[in-house]
């Protein structure tokens, strides 16, 4: 990413620990789930970065603080160059626009009781003084780009198909204008022939409005598609960020190379020919993660540092790319 | 070879209040001992509702076979009376599911419910139901068996619930796995864990797999023969091979181009416009009708005739050639 360009986003440590309920009897402090341990990133305007993890990495409850959804515990986020932790109340409400989230579930996450014009309009209402024929002009032209027409207006979600939800979803999302769109697991409930319309879609609105994005997915070959560049996470932490084609040709970190090994290609000589690597263990738990590297517990090249020492997320002499491992880049 | 289970012409209804829902149309495959199958289809395709319908795993009413047969061997399933059923399945013909957290009791034991099988077909005494239990654990690769028989489901991940349910359904030595979606809820680096693991037990055993997915990769990873279905329907028949690369279905092809990979740097995807059709208003025509680009008036009129190709390939449609 060129540096000269000032990011979108700004995300500096950030931590998301969950309080976990004690036993009535049990002694010392609340035990707390730590989904996120320290998380730093940027956004360029106009990029696409995709999160990619398994379930438990902590890449929902990155997106979530990253939409102060759920408060963080610890760190910084800038947006736009403003400290967005610190914002109270009507400035904080107001500085959302620029921040707007696609959800997983179209089935949940529009409200049943509200037609497609209300849910489009309920967003306007709060941020803009319009007329009613002006809201209606905006939400016409905005249901026209994410390719609905005109008769949806007085529809209700039920409705509609799990592809047409989603792209109210994204109309209800885009309607404020803003700079940036978080969009988690978009295309994960849809089936195969309506995901590449959605993810078109994505694509393109993301071009034509400039727009940035987080694009959180747990299928590799789906953010893979849609992002610039992409960040592997593992137990709360980004264990390697590279831009998509590095990261699928030239994998660096032990854990991003034994993933994108077991992802099955759609093509049989292929996948007869495939070495995968496999990984052997289950992932630690979030509420007592091990100490040093979250992955040596698996990790086919530990060494005694990972177990005292954390990596840190570095570009090194030897490494093309931001890679967390002690070992990347050395002959194995 | 004879099949050791053939479906023919089989139909599957649902009746509802908003009409009848016809998820199976009429659909016919034959399953082969020694060979993994992958059924294919996107939701709402019939591939898990036909092999839940003869399994009677299915209330009923709401649903309805109003025609077809189900050959085990020379038996046909849905001519069998619910005991005689039940002899063949959770015994020759047995099942796994996609969600290994829902399928296994969780006020039982691990061992409790493993043991079941082999008590209840084989007449196997308690202590020795448990031995080959603890020896089929072992098999899908969980170490620590004996004290794994011990334990409730909820102290399991979900793959290693997955390997407990592939090991219950495999204690009677069936002739017939048929797994539905096994791999879909869990992670991409277990999923790698459990496809291995079934096409060991498949070699070993020499039992044939049915596999129903979604997942074009899973099918790539581990079928021998591939049936694509939509809406009810068959469209394709073939080897792996045939269906990934002499396809000649408009629908295999336009989903094989529009499923993202990661070993491809696609520009834009060919998508497929529109929805799936609504099963209630599902007419006699093609049910791909109005999303095919090859679409003609006779797709509109009547579901076509098979065409066979070479070596068992088949393909439904009205159009002559499709180009690739």
């Amino acid at each position: 990413m060129n540096s000269q360009i000032p990011s979108v986003l700004k995300v500096r440590d950030l931590k998301v620990h969950y309080a976990l309920r004690k036993s009535l009897f049990a002694w010392g402090s609340t035990p707390t789930l730590k989904a996120v341990q320290g998380v730093s990133l940027d956004l360029a305007p106009g990029e696409v970065l995709g999160l990619v993890g398994e379930s438990g990495c902590g890449k929902s409850s990155l997106g979530r603080a990253l939409m102060r959804l759920q408060e963080p515990s610890g760190g910084t986020i800038e947006i736009l160059g403003k400290d967005f932790l610190s914002m109270r109340g009507k400035e904080l409400r107001l500085f959302r626009r620029n921040i707007q989230m696609v959800f997983q579930d179209p089935y949940a996450s529009l409200n049943p009781r509200m037609t497609v014009s209300e849910t489009l309009a309920e967003p306007l209402k709060a941020h803009f003084r319009l007329s009613y024929a002006e809201s209606q002009t905006r939400i016409v032209k905005l249901l026209d780009q994410v390719g609905l027409s005109k008769g949806s207006l007085k529809k209700y979600p039920h409705e509609f198909s799990g592809g047409q939800r989603q792209r109210i979803a994204i109309a209800r999302a885009l309607i404020l204008e803003p700079k940036i769109l978080v969009a988690d697991e978009p295309v994960s409930s849809l089936d195969v022939s309506v995901q590449a319309q959605i993810l078109n879609l994505l694509k393109e609105i993301q071009k034509s409005l400039g727009l940035s994005m987080i694009f959180i997915s747990h299928n590799l070959a789906v953010v893979k598609y849609i992002s610039d560049r992409i960040s592997v996470m593992y137990l709360g932490g980004i264990v390697e960020t590279a831009d998509r084609k590095s990261l699928y040709e030239k994998p660096l970190h032990p854990y991003t190379q034994a993933l994108v090994s077991a992802v099955p290609i759609a093509d049989p000589k292929i996948e007869r020919e495939r070495k995968r690597i496999v990984l052997t263990g289950e992932l630690p738990s979030a509420e007592n993660p091990p100490q040093g590297c979250a992955f040596h517990t698996r990790c086919p090249w530990v060494v005694p540092q990972c177990l005292q020492e954390k990596p840190e997320l570095l570009k090194t002499p030897s490494s093309t790319h931001p890679v967390a491992c002690f070992e990347a880049g050395k002959s194995h | 070879m004879n099949p050791i289970l053939s479906i023919k012409n089989l139909q599957a209804h649902f009746h509802t209040r908003r009409g009848v829902v016809k998820a199976v149309n009429g659909i016919s495959y034959d399953l082969f001992p020694g060979e993994t199958l992958a059924v294919v289809g996107e939701s709402g395709s019939g591939k898990s509702v036909s092999q839940l319908s003869y399994l009677r795993l299915l209330a009923s009413p709401p649903l309805k076979i109003p025609g077809g047969q189900v050959f085990y061997r020379d038996k046909d399933l849905l001519k069998l009376s619910d005991a005689e059923l039940r002899k063949i399945r959770g015994d020759k013909i047995t099942m796994i599911f996609q969600e290994p957290m829902t399928s296994l009791n969780p006020y039982l034991t691990v061992g409790a419910q493993l043991i079941e099988p082999l008590v209840i077909h084989r007449k196997k005494a308690k202590s020795e139901a448990w031995q080959a239990a603890t020896a089929a654990l072992e098999r899908v690769g969980i170490s620590n068996a004996s004290n794994a028989m011990k334990a409730y489901p909820h102290e399991f991940s979900g793959g290693m619930r997955q390997r407990v349910m592939i090991a219950m359904a495999l204690t009677t030595e069936p002739e017939v796995l048929i797994a539905d979606e096994p791999t879909t809820a869990l992670d991409v680096t277990v999923q790698a864990q459990i496809l291995d693991l079934l096409k060991s037990i498949q070699k070993e055993n020499k039992m044939a797999l049915l596999l129903i997915t979604h997942d074009l990769g899973v099918v790539a990873n581990i079928a021998h023969k591939v049936v694509v279905m939509y809406a009810g329907r068959v469209f394709e028949k073939g080897s792996v091979d045939d269906i990934f690369y002499r396809s000649e279905h408009p629908y295999t092809q336009a989903l094989l181009k529009s499923t993202p990979r990661v070993d491809r740097d696609d520009k834009i995807l060919p998508a497929i416009s529109g929805n799936t059709p609504d099963l209630i208003q599902i007419g006699s025509g093609c049910p791909f009708y109005e999303r095919c680009s090859y679409r003609t008036d006779l797709c509109q009129a009547e579901f076509p005739q098979v065409r066979l190709g070479l070596k068992g390939h088949e393909r439904y449609c009205h159009v002559e050639k499709v180009s690739s």
